[in-house]
């Protein structure tokens, strides 16, 4: 009687994996669990010590090279459902007049009016998505990031009508379908839950830097503490002219370019 | 009192099970949505809120304005509307659970819907709207109900009945605030982020919610024999033409405004739903119908020759719902998010479990205010024999 | 006909009201869960010394550790969870999956014999997605 019903509660979940999770195990040779260390840092950290940023040198990104974003959704087992209704994303590319559509567009230069510009998170200081959350799944973290709690998330979708950046997807169907080559260090999101850049939390937590500005082969990326006036990026952002996206909305963006 | 309901005649019934009828086959669309997931609606990524979040703020819209008898009745004591106060709070009471029911479709995983309670947030306007809706459902369900029964005993209503419905005054108004608040405090979404957005959303609510319970009046008329009185119609039509001229007013002032000052991110939308955006005018004819219709039939109620008469009436009643009902659902949610922060124009069309969840929704709400109906009218009939 | 009507009223009312009573008593009961032990895990010997809590306590209470686990790594960022022997764990279902995944079946096993259906799995790898 119990085997019977063992055997087949494992044929039922074994057909639920096969279904929710096929294509993983299918696909990955090395399948296990990252052990566990731990973290970079030991205790509570103190709120506002830190504010992690980015600088994106856009004269040094490559029209066709799409590396960053590659390695950020396969890394974070970012969706692809090959529609752009449904589409998900963290980060991607988009032309110069899209990405700052109230910037300067009277005879910018065809260099600048043709580049295509990288559009993420910006994480910012005086976040509207954070502030529209009814639920507190969406917070500012105490070292800058807006950070999702996909525990808590009710996909009212309040965040992506009050982020005027479009930087929030939604998943409109189950995610695990549609991830082509999963990685097994990150876990996915579920049906219903709305997702976006974590400035890599994940990796900051062990010490590494985000995933995109590693694979920049032009080392375009620059991130750093914006609160520490020794950083890099506080040094390039001090010797150079740089932009933010819409600083006219007051959110005050952690992200920078240079164009 | 509620068993007065279970007692009618074939029409009553035959109507009664068609819209269980369309609940059933909302509550499948649903089950559908369930299942896999909101893929199955025409949102998307750009245009996140669609058919289900427009709905929503009609309705609230509708249920805000049962203030417009309640507040003469009580506070001026007009006695004309003694006897529509409270088809007005019946019907704010199934337009509140009806707005609450769209947000509950809308919601992406609605098993956590009580962490809005668990982790109340007060810097988010959905927690103040979640507050103000259930309060005000409650309020005009606990009114209306002891007036009535109060009616029927032919006794005077319990004392603690006039404080609750004087609270529910300012409480209609802060209802449909809140529910503006949610959209114009955004950043960057320009057709939303204005000032007059909450005055405009109070002036369309108490033109459509006044003309919609002149129907409804006229409706019982006819299927009942119950009148409301030729008094009170009259009053109320003046009541939703000056709402709907306010409305029209506060349009103006926002095409004033966008055009004027010639700011693209303020034109945009507005330039998108009047008169479309790079060739892409999904929405242009309906937004024109919608501006005719609405002056068309201000037009008429403000004519006394034409809406004393029943039919001019109830075709300027339809219109200027209808044409509100466009404006303020597919005009304004629609509209808000083209284009979308990376400037880009996306259509929208809903989908068929997406009419049909809604279908089903309004099925329910006209459900209910079928049955509360049922029982004002008996309790009313019961009394005048 | 007035009376009958109240008495076939007040006779509904009853059946009812019982009918409700043998559900809600029908769910909610637990007798015979104590007395039909609760299928081992064919446990591959795991030192159960290494976790962090006694064995009966987590039987009890490892949806609150979880739960609170995720709060303080997610939200604060306290992510180190010290022992009550002073030993220190990161806060992550990894590190109870590090030995715990041994058995495929670990977690299922019990969840499906006391019917109740976390959604981890929804998101997080299970023991049973693990070769």
């Amino acid at each position: 009687m119990m085997n019977e019903q063992r055997r087949e509660f494992i044929k039922k979940t074994a057909l639920g994996v096969f279904a929710g999770f096929g294509v993983a195990s299918g696909l990955v040779p090395a399948f296990s669990l990252e052990k566990t260390v731990l973290p970079a840092w030991d205790e509570k950290p103190v709120p506002g010590k830190i504010r992690w940023g980015m600088l994106i040198d856009m004269r040094k990104c490559k029209e066709d090279c799409q590396q960053c974003a590659a390695v950020c959704h396969h890394v974070h087992n970012v969706p692809d459902f090959r529609n752009k209704k449904d589409e998900v994303k963290w980060m991607w590319k988009n032309p110069y007049q899209n990405v700052f559509p109230t910037a300067s567009q009277q005879f910018v230069s065809k260099e600048i009016k043709d580049r295509s510009c990288l559009a993420l998170c910006n994480h910012c200081a005086e976040s509207p998505c954070t502030k529209a959350c009814p639920t507190e799944a969406t917070f500012k973290r105490w070292d800058g990031i807006v950070a999702m709690d996909y525990h808590r998330c009710i996909g009212c979708r309040f965040c992506m009508a009050a982020c005027p950046y479009g930087s929030r997807s939604f998943n409109w169907q189950d995610p695990r379908m549609a991830i082509h080559d999963p990685v097994t260090t990150y876990p996915t999101r579920e049906q219903g839950v709305v997702e976006k850049c974590n400035f890599c939390s994940d990796r900051l937590v062990k010490g590494q830097r985000p995933a995109c500005t590693e694979a920049c082969p032009e080392q375009a990326l620059t991130f750093g503490d914006l609160n520490d006036p020794a950083s890099d990026i506080r040094q390039l952002l001090e010797t150079n002219a740089t932009m933010q996206r819409k600083p006219e909305l007051g959110t005050k963006p952690s992200v920078f370019y240079i164009i | 009192m509620i068993e007065k309901a279970l007692k009618g005649n074939r029409s009553y019934w035959i109507w009664i099970a068609f819209l269980i009828a369309v609940i059933g086959i909302g509550l499948s669309a649903y089950n559908q949505q369930r299942w896999f997931g909101l893929t199955v609606t025409g949102m998307g990524r750009d245009i996140s809120w669609g058919l289900y979040i427009a709905q929503f703020t009609f309705l609230v819209g509708v249920a805000a304005s049962a203030v417009m008898v309640v507040l003469p009745y009580y506070l001026h004591h007009q006695k004309e509307f003694a006897k529509t106060v409270i088809i007005g709070e019946f019907m704010a009471v199934s337009a509140t659970l009806m707005s609450m029911l769209f947000i509950l479709a809308d919601m992406g995983r609605p098993d956590r819907l009580l962490n809005i309670m668990l982790y109340p947030s007060p810097h988010s306007m959905v927690f103040w709207d979640l507050m103000v809706l259930s309060g005000y459902l409650v309020m005009n369900l606990v009114s209306s109900w002891a007036m009535l029964g109060a009616e029927r005993k032919g006794a005077q209503p319990p004392a603690w009945v006039k404080p609750l419905v004087y609270l529910s005054i300012p409480w209609a108004f802060s209802v449909h605030t809140v529910t503006a608040f949610l959209y114009a405090g955004m950043p960057g979404r320009h057709l939303w982020l204005t000032a007059v957005l909450a005055p405009r959303f109070l002036a369309s609510a108490f033109a459509a919610g006044t003309a919609l319970l002149i129907l409804v009046s006229l409706i019982l008329k006819r299927t009942t024999g119950f009148d409301t009185g030729k008094e009170a119609r009259a009053k109320l039509t003046v009541l939703a033409a000056y709402a709907g001229l306010a409305n029209i007013f506060f349009l103006g002032t926002e095409f004033f405004t966008a055009f004027y000052s010639n700011v693209p991110a303020y034109k945009e939308s507005l330039q998108y739903l009047f008169f479309g955006l790079d060739g892409n005018c999904q929405f242009v004819p309906l937004m024109w119908f919608s501006l005719i219709s609405g002056v068309a039939s201000i037009g008429v109620l403000l004519v006394p020759k034409l809406r004393n008469s029943t039919k001019w009436l109830v075709g300027a009643c339809s219109a200027l719902v209808l044409s509100i009902w466009i404006d303020k659902g597919v005009g304004l949610i629609l509209g808000g998010f083209v284009p979308s922060p990376l400037q880009e124009i996306v259509e929208y069309t809903p989908t068929t479990t997406e009419i049909c969840v809604t279908l089903g929704i309004w099925s329910i709400g006209i459900l209910l205010l079928t049955l509360l109906l049922k029982v004002f009218v008996a309790v009313k009939m019961a009394n005048e024999q | 006909m007035e009376v009958m009507m109240t008495r076939s009223k007040l006779l509904w009312m009853i059946a009812g009201s019982a009918l409700l009573l043998l559900i809600l008593f029908s769910v909610f009961r637990k007798g015979e869960a104590e007395t039909v032990p609760a299928p081992a895990p064919r446990a591959v010997a795991v030192d159960s010394t290494k976790c962090i809590a006694p064995k009966e306590f987590m039987r009890a209470n490892h949806m609150r550790v979880l739960y609170e686990w995720r709060n303080s790594s997610v939200r604060e960022g306290n992510r180190v969870h010290v022992a009550s022997n002073g030993s220190r764990f990161e806060k992550s279902l990894n590190t109870c999956l590090g030995c715990h995944s041994n058995n495929r079946m670990f977690c299922f096993n019990c969840h499906s014999y006391a019917n109740v259906k976390p959604k981890c799995w929804n998101c997080h790898l299970s023991p049973m997605e693990t070769p």
